[in-house]
């Protein structure tokens, strides 16, 4: 018996080739992918290199975003080889074999496939977790040197997951060979269909609630970011309101995918009288009769899909920013403070690099913005207006903004951005009052922008005010406001930034000045905006590379989840494509239906994930940087493109098949 | 007027060395309003010849003419159109898209054409009402009977007005009152509407209904009966003696 039994499992594996592929796919990409991920995260220089004290917390909980992902793709394609090989499991219990027997036969194909795909998995793990520390490298700008070498610890990690994760598929095929009857094996490729045939009131109910859900969701997370301004706000609460959220768009979608979709369809069809093209035939009956079993699958697709996105954007926008971020920090190439720093001065004279020189006086005022509030905005009640603002001269600025006009009593926001917008909304067009010692001025205030013009050095992010030459002279003389000397240097030459941070690096300074209050004193020191960017670089570094790298694991596996299943499917409707064919409709003519089901099945998830995730990326994009527009759309392009790549795989093997079915 | 003409038809399966040659020089000329069978033992090539005069198969070699049109001489695209305004077809197992309705299925062959909505709705109540399915239009095919589902393939095959309507064995899986009634309803449609049909068939029962029938031995036409002025029981023990002839070489039915 043990001579045929492995003739049997060397028989049916060369026979069943097609199926295998897929699946060995799924499993080498998933060895492969963890086990690199694992190599660094037990590097140590990595974690020595990169970030901060929290990187190995991050790269940990990252391990464990990824496991799941691994789980969860391995156990789907896992169902999906069982779904394709029913007929084949059925035929050897037909031609008599004990279950025990076939099960056996299946746990025997199962270990080869997956040491096979572990050894193979492990290889290629050790080749790209290289190229992810190249690209991790670049991401932070570092030319650091980070060697890797092959770690055993990550090795004996990735095997035992992946044995653990084995035996979970052998015990889940032993029990699917268990339960199922025969009868039931031959035919689940046929049964899958639902017929829908009457539509009653509750789905309809149904299929309405899931649209109020998804609109309700979306609503809530607007007001998230409100909701940290309550004062009565504890972490449970914000906890709860984040699940509600959550719950109601996971929900809703479902719901969408499987009442609200089939419905639509069926009322479209119903308005067809019985008469559709075949495009129609193609495209909505399939898509209508498939909604309860794939329901499910689309709405992991689409939730899969939206934190994907979520997460890709959210990186990208701290990456994104470190430039807007640095601006705005440190306004300036190089900026001292008076009496500091002024070495480099001399020292970029002496090495020859160019650059012209800007000397600002930035005051400390006390200012009430109450009467500049936007007249819509409600003032949370423990928020102050009186405030500490900045105030520059105009011709201080004159080189940043040389079209600015400013009467005697005019003035200029800069510096107005997403964050301080949060907090208290401003409008033109409205006077600010500055407190002096001789009483309050009202500056009437000609715009309110966002460019972070001036070094914030009195207030962190908030607004700087330009003011006319006549009437900064005025509050230079005021002994109530405290005056910083400031001089910002700016290259001339772009390509000898090198060089100067080379001069920088060797001439840094910084000094202990009291804050305005006087009460305690802070370290500033010469900046440079590029330290400052790679700063932000470094610390954001990581996330953006884990969350590239999560995301593109999330992706991988989200795509080839609905090209496996496109594919079960298109074998599946062999048959009427083969019954059309024969009737003398034409493979264009029949891809033209399917290509209309396909941009269903991945545009329609797609389409909800984006929403998804423009509505989550909204609620939070405020703490990871400054830009949202860009980043937004061109993660989201990104992510449209590699997504679609799956589609056009799928619709390929669709063309193969129909061209086959005769 | 001949509709179908088929000259030294031969079908070759297989490659190289291991070749088979399935049809072997076959002559045949249908003329239009004919009902024609085709019976032989199984594996004589009736599939193969019906495949290959409908346009699903490609011979080897010879020329079939269809209404004149070369179907040899004609493109992939255009054999495809040919194939749905010209042609009908009935198959053993049925081959309704289980997806869509009764109705749905039997529009289908209209559903590219011009053919305005009304005129479509007026060409199925037709059809349906003649082959007496017009109660179960709204019906899926796992919910009817395998003789209703025959007949709605039959009404599929006939919506069209085709010039030639294939059958093959559309009565194998049929118990014998489905059946006479399926081939009544062909009989009746064949005299009615002189729609031209060429069926396939190892029940002597069911190629007594045709008025013409072909035996198939071996790749080729061993001989053929006309039923004329006969009856249909006359013609089928005209029948079974052809095949008792043919049986004593090991014929299967
Ligand atoms: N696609 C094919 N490839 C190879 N051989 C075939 C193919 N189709 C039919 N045959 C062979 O041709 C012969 C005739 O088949 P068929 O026309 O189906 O017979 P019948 O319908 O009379 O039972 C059989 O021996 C069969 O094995
Ligand atoms: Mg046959």
């Amino acid at each position: 018996m043990a001579m045929t039994l492995n003739q049997l499992v060397l028989r049916s594996m060369r026979k069943n080739a097609k199926n295998y592929y897929l699946y060995v796919f799924a499993l080498i990409f998933s060895v492969t992918l963890y086990y690199s991920f694992v190599t660094l995260q037990y590097n140590p220089a990595i974690t020595k290199e990169i970030g901060n004290g929290m990187t190995a917390t991050i790269l940990k909980a990252a391990s464990y975003l990824l496991l799941f992902i691994v789980i969860f793709f391995v156990l789907y394609a896992n169902k999906l080889f069982m779904n394709r090989r029913s007929k084949e499991i059925g035929l050897y219990q037909l031609v008599g074999m004990p279950k025990g027997l076939v099960t056996r036969l299946i746990a025997i194909e199962n270990i080869i496939l997956w040491l096979g795909a572990i050894i193979l998995g492990v290889f290629m793990g050790f080749i790209t977790s290289r190229i992810f520390v190249m690209i991790l490298l670049k991401i932070i700008e570092k030319d650091a040197f980070v060697e890797l070498s092959f770690s055993i610890e990550a090795l004996l990690r990735t095997v035992i997951v992946f044995l653990l994760l084995l035996m979970v598929v052998i015990l889940q095929t032993a029990m699917r060979i268990r339960r199922v009857s025969l009868l039931s094996l031959i035919t689940t490729t046929v049964v899958a269909d639902e017929k829908v045939k009457k539509f009653n009131a509750f789905q309809m109910i149904l299929g309405f609630i899931g649209l109020v859900f998804i609109g309700y969701g979306y609503y809530l997370s607007t007001t998230l970011l409100d909701l940290l301004d309550d004062p009565t706000l504890t972490p449970d609460k914000m906890l709860i309101q984040l699940l509600l959220i959550l719950t109601l768009t996971i929900g809703g979608t479902y719901f969408v995918f499987r009442f609200s979709v089939a419905l639509i369809l069926n009322m479209v069809r119903k308005s067809k009288k019985g008469l559709m093209s075949v495009a129609d035939v193609l495209s909505l009956s399939t898509i209508m009769h498939r909604m309860k079993s794939s329901a499910m699958s689309l709405t992991t697709i689409t939730i899969l899909s939206a934190t994907t996105l979520g997460i890709l954007t959210l990186a990208y926008i701290s990456y994104y920013s470190a430039d807007a971020m640095a601006q705005d920090s440190v306004s300036y190439d190089y900026v001292m403070y008076e009496d500091t720093g002024f070495d480099l001065i001399d020292e970029f004279d002496k090495e020859g690099i160019q650059y012209t020189r800007h000397d600002l006086d930035l005051l400390a005022v006390q200012a009430d913005v109450r009467p500049l509030l936007l007249k819509e905005f409600a003032l949370k009640k423990d928020v102050s207006t009186l405030l500490t603002v900045q105030v520059v001269s105009q011709k201080d600025i004159q080189n940043k903004l040389p079209n600015l006009q400013l009467k005697e009593d005019e003035g200029y926001i800069v510096g107005y951005d997403s964050l301080s917008a949060e907090n208290i909304r401003l409008e033109s067009e409205k006077p600010i009052q500055f407190i002096t010692s001789t009483g309050t001025d009202e500056i009437f205030i000609t715009e309110v922008t966002e460019e972070s013009l001036v070094p914030n050095y009195h207030n962190y992010n908030f607004i700087t005010v330009i003011v006319s030459d006549f009437y900064f002279q005025k509050l230079l003389h005021d002994p109530l406001n405290e005056n910083q000397k400031i001089v910002g240097m700016e290259l001339k030459e772009e390509d000898q930034l090198k060089k100067a941070e080379e001069v920088f690096e060797e001439n840094k300074v910084s000094v202990e000045i009291p804050y305005p209050s006087g009460l305690a004193t802070k370290t500033v020191s010469v900046e440079s905006q590029e330290i400052y960017r790679l700063d932000i670089l470094n610390s954001f570094g990581l996330t953006i590379f884990i969350s590239g790298f999560l995301g593109l694991a999330f992706l991988i596996a989200t795509g080839s989840i609905l090209y496996f299943k496109q594919m079960s499917e298109a074998d599946e409707e062999k048959g009427a494509y083969t019954i059309l064919r024969k009737m003398g409709f034409t493979t264009n003519e029949i891809m033209k239906g399917i290509r209309r089901k396909q941009l269903f099945n991945f545009g329609f998830p797609l389409l909800i994930g984006l929403s998804h995730s423009y509505f989550a990326v909204k609620a939070g994009w405020v703490f990871f940087g400054t830009e949202l527009v860009a980043p937004l759309l061109i993660t989201m392009s990104i992510y449209i493109i590699l997504y679609s790549i799956f589609a056009i795989l799928s619709a390929g093997y669709y063309r193969k098949v129909v061209e086959n079915a005769f | 007027m001949i509709i179908l003409r088929g000259r030294k038809i031969k079908k070759v399966f297989g490659k190289k060395t291991n070749t088979q040659e399935v049809l072997k020089d076959i002559d045949i000329e249908v003329r239009e309003g004919e009902f024609v069978g085709i019976m032989g033992p199984s594996g004589s090539g009736k599939t193969t010849l019906l495949n290959v005069l409908a346009s699903i198969d490609k011979v080897t070699e010879g020329m079939i003419e269809i209404n004149n049109f070369n179907l040899q001489k004609m493109k992939e695209q255009k054999l495809a159109q040919f194939r749905r305004e010209q042609l009908g077809f009935v198959f053993q197992d049925y081959n309704l898209l289980d997806t869509l309705t009764v109705k749905e299925n039997i529009y289908l062959p209209l559903s590219v054409g011009k053919v305005p909505k009304t005129v479509a709705e007026k060409k199925i109540k037709d059809i349906t009402t003649l082959l007496g399915i017009e109660d179960i239009l709204n019906k899926y095919p796992n919910e009817i009977s395998g003789g209703q589902k025959q007949r709605t393939s039959a009404a599929r095959a006939l919506v069209g007005n085709p010039s030639i309507v294939f059958a093959d064995e559309p009565t194998g899986a049929l118990d014998s009152k489905s059946a006479t009634a399926l081939l009544s309803n062909l009989e009746k449609i064949n005299k009615e509407k002189k729609v031209t049909i060429m069926m396939v068939t190892h029940d002597p029962v069911a190629a007594s209904f045709c008025s013409r029938v072909l035996f198939l031995k071996d790749g080729q036409i061993y001989s053929e009966l006309y039923k004329g002025e006969k009856d249909r029981k006359q013609f089928y023990r005209e029948i079974m003696n052809t095949q008792s002839v043919l049986s004593g070489d090991g014929y299967d039915a």
